[in-house]
């Protein structure tokens, strides 16, 4: 059953993201669009299996500036739309966000930035908080999996009563956190889309969309977040529990208010400290924190990842100090709380507890020590690894040994997806360089044009095939156009496998689940005058041939498409092609001749090394069946029945 | 109904071992049961290899932080076997309950031969001296006599609801079994629950 | 002989630029590979003792040892090295786009259709390349005929020929790849597929081999972006290189050749590949002849065999000219001795040696008037 159908009323668990969708679908969204990217991928997913029954259009955009177009549009025609990323996806939106945030929207539309403090899940743990402020733009955040619903389906409210795009911006820890939720009632879709542009030009609902006159409509937008923060000041998303002059006020933003309230609870610090929850974070409800600040004795923010809330609040103080007089407001500026990273329930009760001068209560210490012993001892850690039978680990088992052959200190940019995880030894180590999204293919442009100032290593770039048409398009495009000396592999695995499976302009299917024409990433470097081959990454001779061959090719970009779908695809996962098996007469061990190449150096989790016989085996529980481990055991000792002819 | 509110339940285990889906499970019967869930789980890295965690909170209140303070676990769910001594170190404290399938899962540093994977009967003895009761069963095994080894995680929610800590009733788990997944494998499911059951002695 | 791992291979050998590309430790696990006749370490291996450190030729090569399994006497020092005789030698009946002589060719052929060989590594050329391969006949011997001035990894063919059970190998081999194939036959390690590596080495001379990319780069930029398809190195004192595609001819000034040698012929001792059963090189002013160095017994009885069947015709040098090559061979002797001493290189006491020799004899060879 769909979450459109679940019915009002009836209380449901709910992932925060779940929640989201939710929320847009009971404020009667139309157009929903984003970008796949980790913890936000959820909300379009739910969304997606929701169209029809909701009757809206859903879509994974190319990126997240044409998901954040592609929702304009609907607004611009009079619909609700959501827009939906990961925090770094606003980076790439923001070109378009700006402009948005001046020429002012239509229906209700509403941009939700997923945030990962802490970076679980992530290469950085930037904030989005701050481009709401940057582009004068409102911002929410909600607090819990109600208010993910609750505060989703409001923003649409007033995104329309404001004509403003309107941020409500989640965390790793709510969006991908499940709770108790009441649904409520979704209306009727929506059939009178239309696009008016003849009136006059200043006209916000019936001229042309723009962000010119640009002093004139920046002004607009100035009176809009005064508007907003006057909305703000009654709104019953910022509440407030504690005694009428705490001695300390708390100030929590987003899941930060769940580990304020457990901790003001851990330390029964409830008569003491009161706990302002703040929902619409940007602009502030001046009046509204002015009085809060005024009864309290001290001030602590608690929020991620960077001091945003605590330094308007600081703004706010200083504006008002006539009236409120000094208060000391503790955060992170002042070292009181962690300025990275993720908080949790006992840094939330550490910050509280340091500044009542209270103790935070603690177990048992030997019995703390003991259990640091056994851990330290007996859980070794776990690193991050390729699963078994992903074509990354036979890709790059290849791309490294190929550089490595080759001799001339050839290196690999790297890109974002699974595939970033070949920094690690699990990869091999080989990828040299990791920023944003089409940034390696970028970068390889740069390196393959330094061949005149003395760089004679050989250039390599990857990037998975999603990330293809995310941002490394145009990198390509420029490294073709400029004769920059490269070699781009394009991991083709047939989805986005790092965020489950989502679809992508390079597949035939789209988010619906509707037929659609697939770009041929084959045909469009072929297009742009590179020199491409296609191998399968499993055939690891034929590989390693063509890598060679290409590298040895000297001038312009070449593109190698390794082409394996993902061992967690639907049309793979659980399937084995091969059953695996270690001849242990044959296994060298040890010895020399091999040194256990296997298990120490392609690391499969489903190989496991018998330090008692010396051998390597197949763990079947684990192991894929895929057959690429045969091909590199030095010996023959790894022996692959194909599971078909087995069963005949 | 609960024995303590919040009760802090953790799972863990390595990724691909079904972590998120299993607390799904056992949220949704609670929930089911008027109870207040809160969930608290990472996932993106979790099919990689990596140490995986979900935290469930199980309140008559309302929601909780998606996070357990330190020290503040009352039963630990083990998937694989040391994962229970990593959650210990930090969630453990003396009152703290364990189940944990036997069937290890090597970390790519052991199989790599740089990290020692220690003995199960060391596993077991470590994790007796930090708990208060503790349950070891090999649930991979019986699952895969069961035909798969996916049902793996079902045994240890049967295994679960023998340990009597939480209100888990076969019912409702048949019920809610059968309107996710048709009556023919809610069967099967219910088998490996039952099996769960047996093997903690319930 | 002190045998260590490939860790220390790689520090001593491949990250100092000694490494020649023989090939001596590639094809006997994954982790050495061989591409373009460069040897590269794939991944660290922590072995403590490994075969491919054993056969190295550039780390711990002790001389007298090696001396010893060839000539049953340790290192004499002598300019040729430990041989019986010293002549002068052409093939006959035997066509082939020869440098000289074409004795090498005819040694093989010989041997192969005596039985004295099952097989014989040679190296021909492809795109550009040294190409060594097995031939097991007398066309495939002739069809790799002529002096390549690349390195080769000879020894990388050996290897994988051993390892799918081809024994009674005839190798024709440059001076490091004579010394590591006396390495292998020791056998240090006592693996039995290694028990008898090479039935016949018929020694190359050499005075060094450049990277095959860096030589391919240079006829390439020589000869319009071709290949050559025939290189010469006309005897002192010509200065020159030739280099020949498609009847284009062009000789390029040795002062730039010499700036690509490697540092790993820089430092070896050896001109006329002193532990072979028989050298063979090129003799200045005696167009379509070659040196013959016969040294070991079994080299004896070939060059003997060869003759009475009419397939060698030999005769004796003329004096000047013996004394001209040895000469040159003390020359690049002394040279690499003082080079490898100036590194640390020879007998290093603390430390892995590249070159360990009797002190006296290392003195000797160091203080010899050029």
């Amino acid at each position: 059953m769909s979450i459109a159908k679940h019915p009002a009323g009836e209380r449901r668990l709910y992932m925060g993201n779940e929640a989201i969708a939710r929320g847009a679908l009971e404020a009667g969204v139309s157009v929903a669009a984003g970008y796949p990217g980790t913890p936000s991928s959820e909300i379009i997913e739910t969304l997606a299996k929701a169209a029809k029954d909701a009757d809206i259009y859903v879509e994974w955009s190319t990126n997240e500036k044409v998901a954040m177009e592609v929702a304009a549009a609907a607004s611009f025609a009079g619909l609700r739309s959501l827009c939906i990323m990961k925090q770094n996806g606003v980076n790439v939106a923001s070109d378009f966000l700006l402009h948005l945030a001046g020429s002012g929207t239509r229906g209700g539309m509403v941009l939700v930035p997923c945030d990962d403090p802490g970076a679980l899940s992530s290469v950085n743990e930037g904030e989005s908080r701050h481009f709401a402020k940057m582009v004068e733009v409102p911002l929410l955040e909600p607090a819990d999996f109600q208010e993910a619903k609750d505060l989703t389906k409001w923003a649409f409210t007033l995104s329309e009563e404001l004509r403003s795009l309107v941020f409500v911006r989640s965390v790793t820890r709510l969006s991908h956190a499940s709770g108790t939720v009441v649904p409520g009632e979704i209306p009727a879709p929506r059939r009178d889309a239309k696009f008016t542009y003849n009136g006059f030009i200043l006209d916000p609902m019936e001229g042309p969309v723009m962000s010119a006159p640009v002093t004139f409509k920046h002004g607009q937008q100035q009176e809009k977040l005064k508007r907003a923060e006057e909305i703000f000041e009654d709104s019953p998303f910022n509440t407030y529990a504690g005694p009428d002059n705490p001695e300390l006020l708390v100030i929590a933003t987003s899941a930060c208010w769940l580990y304020a309230r457990e901790a003001l609870r851990m330390l029964n610090a409830e008569g003491k400290a009161g706990l302002l929850k703040l929902a619409t974070t940007w602009p502030l409800p001046r009046k509204l924190v002015k009085k809060h600040l005024a009864a309290a004795g001290k001030v602590l923010v608690l929020e991620e990842v960077l001091p945003f809330t605590e330094e308007n609040v600081k703004v706010l103080a200083q504006e008002a100090a006539d009236e409120i007089g000094h208060k000391p407001i503790l955060g992170k500026r002042d070292g009181h709380v962690p300025m990275t990273g993720e908080l949790n329930p006992d840094l939330a009760a550490d910050a509280v507890a340091k500044a009542l001068g209270a103790q935070v209560p603690e177990v048992d210490p030997d019995y703390k020590t003991k259990a640091g012993q056994y851990a330290f001892f007996g859980a070794p850690n776990r690193d991050l690894t390729f699963c078994p039978g992903c074509p990354h680990r036979a890709s790059f088992w290849s791309i490294h040994n190929t550089l490595a052959a080759d001799g001339r200190e050839g290196f690999v940019c790297g890109d974002i997806g699974c595939y970033s995880m070949a920094v690690l030894p699990s990869g091999f180590s080989t990828l040299k360089t990791l920023h944003s999204m089409g940034s390696g293919t970028g970068l390889a442009s740069g390196f393959g044009k330094l061949g005149p100032f003395g760089l004679n290593q050989p250039v390599m770039s990857v990037c998975g095939d999603s990330t293809f048409f995310h941002a490394a398009l145009p990198a390509l495009v420029n490294a073709v156009h400029h004769q920059s000396d490269i070699t781009m592999a394009v991991l083709d695995n047939s989805g986005t496998g790092m965020t489950g499976f989502q679809s992508h302009p390079g597949l035939p299917t789209d988010a619906l689940g509707n037929e659609v024409p697939a770009i041929d990433i084959e045909a469009v470097c072929r297009s742009l005058g590179a020199e491409v081959r296609v191998t399968d990454p499993f055939d690891l001779e034929k590989t390693q041939q063509t890598l060679h061959e290409l590298l040895e090719t000297k001038k312009g970009v070449k593109v190698l498409i390794l082409r394996q779908a993902c061992a967690l695809s639907p049309q793979r996962k659980g399937k084995k092609d091969f059953d695996m098996e270690v001849d242990a007469a044959l296994c060298r061990g040890e010895d020399c001749g091999c040194n256990r190449l296997c298990t120490r150096i392609f690391r499969c989790p489903g190989l496991v090394w018998d330090a008692t016989a010396g051998r390597a085996r197949i763990d079947e529980v684990i192991c894929a069946g895929c057959g690429v481990c045969a091909s590199i055991c030095p010996a023959g000792a790894i022996i692959k029945k194909p599971v078909s002819a087995q069963a005949a | 109904m609960l024995s303590k509110d919040p009760y802090n339940l953790i799972i863990t285990g390595v990724g691909g071992q079904g972590n998120v889906l299993a607390s799904r499970m056992l949220g949704n019967l609670m929930s089911a049961q008027g109870l207040s869930v809160t969930i608290g789980e990472t996932f993106g890295a979790s099919q990689r290899g990596g140490s995986v965690m979900s935290h469930l909170r199980i309140s008559s209140e309302g929601a909780w932080s998606p996070q357990i303070p330190a020290g503040g676990a009352d039963m630990v769910v083990a998937l694989e076997p040391i994962e229970a001594l990593r959650v210990l170190a930090r969630y453990g404290n003396p009152k703290v309950k364990v189940l944990a399938n036997s069937r290890s899962i090597y970390p790519v540093g052991v199989i790599s031969g740089e990290l020692a994977y220690p003995s199960l009967d060391d596993v077991k003895k470590w994790v007796a001296e930090l708990s208060d009761r503790s349950w070891f069963i090999d649930a991979t095994e019986a699952a895969m006599n069961l035909g798969s080894a996916i049902f793996g995680n079902v045994i240890m929610v049967g295994a679960l609801a023998a340990t009597k800590e939480l209100p888990i009733h076969r019912e409702a788990f048949g019920q809610a079994m059968e309107a996710a997944m048709g009556p023919e494998k809610a069967k099967k499911n219910l088998k490996a629950f039952d099996i769960g059951v047996e093997m903690v002695g319930g | 002989m002190q045998i260590l791992g490939p860790t220390q291979l790689y520090e001593d050998v491949i990250a100092k630029g000694l490494c020649t590309g023989c090939g001596a430790c590639v094809g006997l696990c994954p982790y050495f590979v061989t591409h373009r006749a460069k040897t590269s370490m794939l991944f660290p291996c922590d072995r403590e003792q490994g075969r491919c450190f054993a056969f190295c030729p550039r780390v711990e090569l002790d001389l007298d040892e090696v001396s010893r399994f060839v000539h049953g006497a340790p290192y004499s020092g002598e300019p040729l090295g430990t041989h019986r005789q010293v002549l002068l030698a052409q093939a006959k009946g035997l066509s082939g786009s020869f440098q000289a002589g074409g004795t090498v060719s005819a040694l093989l052929c010989h041997a192969l259709q005596t039985g004295a060989a099952g097989a014989a590594v040679v190296t021909g050329q492809k795109d550009g390349l040294p190409d060594p391969r097995v031939a097991t006949t007398a066309e495939e011997v002739l069809s790799a005929s002529g002096s390549k001035y690349g390195a080769a990894p000879v020894l990388a063919t050996v290897n994988k020929a051993i390892a799918s059970g081809t024994r009674d190998l005839a190798v024709a081999a440059t001076p490091c790849q004579a010394a590591a194939l006396a390495q292998m036959g020791m056998n240090p390690l006592g693996r039995e597929d290694f028990m008898a590596p090479a039935s016949l080495v018929i020694g190359l001379f050499c005075t060094w081999a450049i990277d095959a990319r860096s030589l391919a780069a240079l006829a390439a930029e020589h000869l319009s972006g071709k290949a050559a398809t025939r290189m010469d190195l006309p005897p002192p004192p010509s200065e020159i290189l030739v280099l020949e595609t498609g009847g284009r001819r062009v000789e390029v000034p040795l002062s730039e050749v010499r700036k690509l040698v490697p540092a790993g012929c820089l430092c070896c001792p050896d001109m006329t590949a002193e532990f072979a059963d028989v050298s063979v090189g090129v003799v200045e002013g005696e167009p379509g002849w070659n040196t013959l160095i016969v040294r070991t017994q079994k080299g004896a009885d070939l060059v003997e065999s060869a003759i009475a069947a009419g397939k060698l015709e030999t005769r004796e040098p003329e004096a000047e000219a013996a004394a001209h090559l040895s000469r040159a061979a003390a020359g690049k002797r002394r040279r690499a001795f003082a080079r490898a001493r100036e590194q640390g290189l020879l007998n290093t006491a603390e430390g892995r040696a590249s070159l360990r020799v009797d002190e006296q004899v290392a003195e000797k060879i160091l203080t010899e008037e050029s």
